[in-house]
């Protein structure tokens, strides 16, 4: 179909030379100035405050990395972060469309409590115990969000309302069923616990009995096929397209409601594995001391890996040594909410870095084309000129 | 006959005859076309036109007088004064006025309230507008402009529009108007309007910067014309004993294309037949009426009309996007009444959507992944469910070669790219992959001449080689030059047709009005 000609200068280009010449090393420094130069940012201004309260800014972080090396909290932060991925990619899905999905945190409770319930009521299964507690998640966590997908796309509403109203029904309706499925356990109230066939093992880490979750696996499952889907499918480019430009996609026939619906579903879905990795790996059951919170924490983080599969990885695991390492700060009297303030500082920071960012890479492109462009001009003009 | 065209040198007008005058102006700007040593003399109490193509600077130049952007070099002078604007509410205090292209008015808001927005009156804490509406009276009776300061600016057309944006200006104090392409929405008899208005002001001794590239009209209203070419002004011409043709030449610097296709290439086989189309807006009011017609293979069927009588809405029925009331859209025989917007893409039909930036492009995606916008479900660019990345990208190669789209890679976004170059990769786009028929919604609006004629250039041959094609523009001139058939559309419904062989640019005005009849009638 496309010009003989094309095919053959491509072809002569070696695959180094196309890769430099799709990222020139300008734009890999600029990609990394914003991160970078927001992590540096919060450091100094976290310094300013620790210093203001009288603490040592170095003293303080050497204790937060310290405490990071040990095995037991590493352990520790690499589960935090691997669960703080999963709710981020959720969140991500939607921000490719522009959709707000603050309810992550009502749909992961209400698929953990679904799974813990399904789970905990099966025997043997074999392999498929696991399976089915997943799909059962994914499924509840799917149906909760795709309830604001419906809403807006048939009448709509706003996701952003119906998920912040849905997410304070998922705490009503999650304690309604705990209580009414549940059983007491001291006083507790919790699912029956799921069977070692429905749990997932965990991987052992030298220097401590603590497991790193198995769910490992699953999450960085999850981060491929989102960069898969929606770098490398059509799909995905409809979706990217949505969220660029709506009316340009309605235009090039995307069907915008329906991509609206699909990727709240998709978005819930990844959403209900949020409380799997501690439900199937640590506690087996599911009861009102389940983490909550992840779901902000998502948006926090897939707003500071700018929904890139990598960036938001990063973003995870710098997110949880802060809150994990911060344990350690209490003991050295500093108050540990200043890992709260550094974690606030950092989302700030990355927000604007990027938004400079992209503007002066605007900016740097434009003058690239204008700078390529008036060799043609200039010459042509000066035949007009003797013409 | 004297040399109609001087170059611009020293020697104007004694400087206390000058309303304004720009020495010397430079600005280096990060966008395509930078303003490169402008001198321009404008004298008190006249019509000056700027002429020059789109890209040629003009913008940049208005922006910097009406104070929205500052020069990196050079002096503005206003009565001899020089002046530095650091907003516009610099330049409005100086006197100076704009009149914007697209109008900024409120559509529930009545003309007086209008007007006054942003400046309004007051007699002790409370609005005053008492003291506005004999302001505004006398203005409308001093410069003829026949505003009724309580009427809803919802209920006027588009002249009367564009008077209210005039008397806000007005209002203001300006001494000195800038209209910007003020003729690219009115029609023929509106523009003779604003015309006479223009000349009352003059009268009255204010002073007019007149944009625009429409030449015949430039050399009818204006009293010295300056021309402006890739951000230099190259000349100056006087109006009197300028032909449209000159200035044209001047202003691109070579020989002009013309939008002309006369050989016949329509053949007797139905593209699209379209047959009783109806859409009702919400409301149920009628926004397109029982259309009937048939474009068949090679022909190039044009639609004229004011803006507003119905043409988005035809264009958006027939991509699907827009629902429809009643009739059937039929294409190469297949009934595709009730198809998706995708599905009638993949039939082969192409789209040109009227605002390319808004419905036609990923603004901040690279160009390649704007080659697969509404072509993501055909080859070069897909594997199976998979986008193929270097098919798309190759096809962009191509696209860029082939229509000369002027850009150092298919990795810059969209955004950093020329309206003209925009428009030539999405006419690239969508005449790839062998369309059958090309919706073509203001294919040239907005660029530059020369990119007008690679864009007639290829629906041309497309044409020859059997596209059927529908035209809708504003521009009469390409209408009649590129069509082989044209319908008049008025209020949702056609009203009249013309023979594009026969009719004038001035009788499809009229008819789009509904004034007269079209003596070019088949």
């Amino acid at each position: 179909m496309s010009g003989p000609g094309a095919t053959g200068t491509v072809n002569r280009v070696g695959p180094l030379d196309r890769l430099r010449q799709r990222y020139p090393l300008r734009s890999v420094l600029l990609g990394l100035a914003a991160p970078v130069g927001a992590v540096l940012f919060a450091l100094l201004a976290s310094s300013v405050i620790l210093s203001l309260g009288g603490h040592s800014p170095s003293h303080v972080f050497s204790t937060m990395l310290k405490q990071a090396e040990r095995p037991t909290s590493f352990v520790d932060m690499v589960n935090q972060a691997m669960v703080y991925y999963l709710s981020a990619v959720a969140v991500s899905i939607g921000f490719r469309m522009n959709l707000f999905n603050i309810g992550v945190e009502g749909q992961y409770s209400l698929a953990a409590f679904g799974a813990a319930y399904v789970g905990g009521q099966l025997t043997g299964g074999g392999p498929f115990h696991v399976v089915i507690e997943v799909l059962v998640a994914m499924l509840v966590g799917a149906a909760w969000a795709g309830v604001a997908g419906l809403l807006k796309v048939t009448r709509g509403v706003s996701e952003v309302i119906s998920t912040i109203m849905l997410n304070a029904i998922a705490v009503g309706l999650g304690s309604y069923l705990l209580h009414k499925l549940g059983q007491s356990s001291g006083n507790n109230i919790q699912t029956k616990p799921i069977s070692a066939s429905g749990q997932v093992a965990g991987l052992s880490y030298s220097g401590t009995q603590a497991k790193i979750f198995g769910f490992l696996f699953v999450a960085i499952a999850v981060g491929v096929a989102y960069w898969f889907i929606t770098g490398r499918t059509r799909f995905g480019f409809r979706i990217k397209a949505t969220g660029l430009n709506e009316q340009a996609a309605v235009a090039s026939g995307v069907n915008v409601k329906r991509m609206t619906l699909v990727a709240m579903l998709m978005s819930g879905g990844v959403a209900g594995l949020v409380g799997l990795p501690e439900l199937l790996g640590q506690t087996h059951t599911f009861s009102q001391t389940a983490q909550s919170g992840l779901g902000f924490a998502g948006i926090a983080i897939a707003l500071l890996g700018r929904n890139s599969p990598v960036g938001m990885a990063l973003a995870a695991v710098l997110w949880s040594f802060l809150g994990k390492s911060a344990n350690q700060l209490d003991f050295i009297g500093v108050p540990r909410e200043i890992a709260a303030i550094m974690q606030g500082v950092i989302l700030l920071s990355v927000v604007i870095a990027y938004e400079l960012v992209r503007r002066y890479r605007l900016v740097l492109q434009q003058k690239d084309v204008a700078a390529q462009l008036a060799a043609v001009p200039a010459t042509a003009a000066n035949q007009a000129v003797t013409a | 006959m004297p040399q109609p065209v001087q170059p611009v040198t020293a020697g104007t007008p004694a400087t206390s005859e000058l309303a304004i005058e720009v020495l010397g102006i430079t600005k280096r700007f990060p966008g395509v076309v930078a303003n490169a040593d402008v001198n321009i003399a404008v004298r008190r109490g006249t019509v000056h036109a700027i002429v020059g193509e789109n890209g040629a600077g003009k913008s940049t130049l208005m922006k910097m007088l009406y104070g929205m952007q500052r020069p990196d070099e050079g002096e503005i002078r206003i009565d001899g004064k020089p002046v530095s604007f650091s907003s516009p509410s610099d330049a409005i205090a100086a006197g100076v006025g704009m009149v914007h292209q697209h109008f900024m008015l409120a559509d529930n808001f009545t003309v007086l309230e209008n007007i006054v927005l942003g400046s309004e009156p007051t007699a002790r804490g409370a609005l005053d507008f008492g003291a506005a509406r004999r302001r505004i009276t006398e203005l409308s009776r001093t410069y003829g402009l026949g505003l009724n300061p309580d009427v809803l600016v919802e209920h006027l057309g588009v002249g009367d529009r564009q008077r209210v944006e005039i008397a806000k200006v007005l209002y203001r104090g300006a001494r000195l108007l800038i209209l910007d392409e003020p003729t690219a929405v009115l029609v023929p008899h509106e523009v003779e309007e604003l015309f006479q208005n223009l000349r009352e002001l003059k009268n009255e001794g204010l002073t007019i910067l007149f944009i625009s590239h429409k030449l015949d009209e430039v050399i009818s209203v204006a009293d010295d014309i300056t021309v402006i070419r890739r951000g230099r002004t190259v000349g100056t011409a006087n109006p009197h004993s300028t032909t449209p043709r000159q200035l044209a030449e001047l202003m691109v610097g070579s020989e002009l294309p013309s939008p002309e296709t006369r050989s016949d290439t329509v053949s007797d086989r139905t593209v699209l037949s379209v047959r009783g189309l109806t859409v009702t807006a919400e409301g149920g009011r009628t926004v397109l009426d029982d259309l009937s017609f048939d474009i068949h293979a090679g022909e190039i069927f044009g639609i004229a009309g004011v803006e507003g009588n119905g043409q988005s809405e035809l264009v958006e029925a027939l991509m699907g996007i827009r629902p429809i009331a009643a009739g059937t859209v039929t294409l190469n025989a297949r009934d595709i009444t009730a198809t998706s917007t995708r599905n009638r893409r993949l039939a082969g039909i192409g789209y040109i959507p009227e605002d390319r930036q808004r419905q036609g492009l990923l603004l901040e995606a690279p160009l390649w992944e704007n080659r697969v916008l509404g072509h993501s479900d055909s080859a070069p660019n897909i594997k199976g469910p998979l986008i193929d990345r270097a098919g798309a990208r190759r096809d962009t190669e191509r696209i860029v070669a082939e229509f000369d789209v002027r850009t150092p890679g298919i990795d810059v976004p969209a955004l950093a790219l020329s309206g003209g170059n925009q428009q030539k990769l999405i006419v690239g786009r969508e005449l790839s992959g062998e369309p059958v028929l090309l919706i073509a919604s203001q294919p040239t609006r907005g660029v530059d001449v020369g990119a007008q004629a690679a864009i007639w250039d290829h629906v041309r041959r497309a044409r020859a080689s059997g596209l059927a094609v529908l035209l809708i523009s504003a521009d009469l001139e390409e209408l009649i030059g590129m069509s082989d058939s044209i319908r008049v559309i008025l209020r949702g419904a056609f009203v009249a047709e013309a023979d594009p062989a026969t009719i004038t640019a001035e009788d499809l005005g009229a008819a789009m009005t509904g004034a007269g009849t079209v003596s070019g009638a088949a």
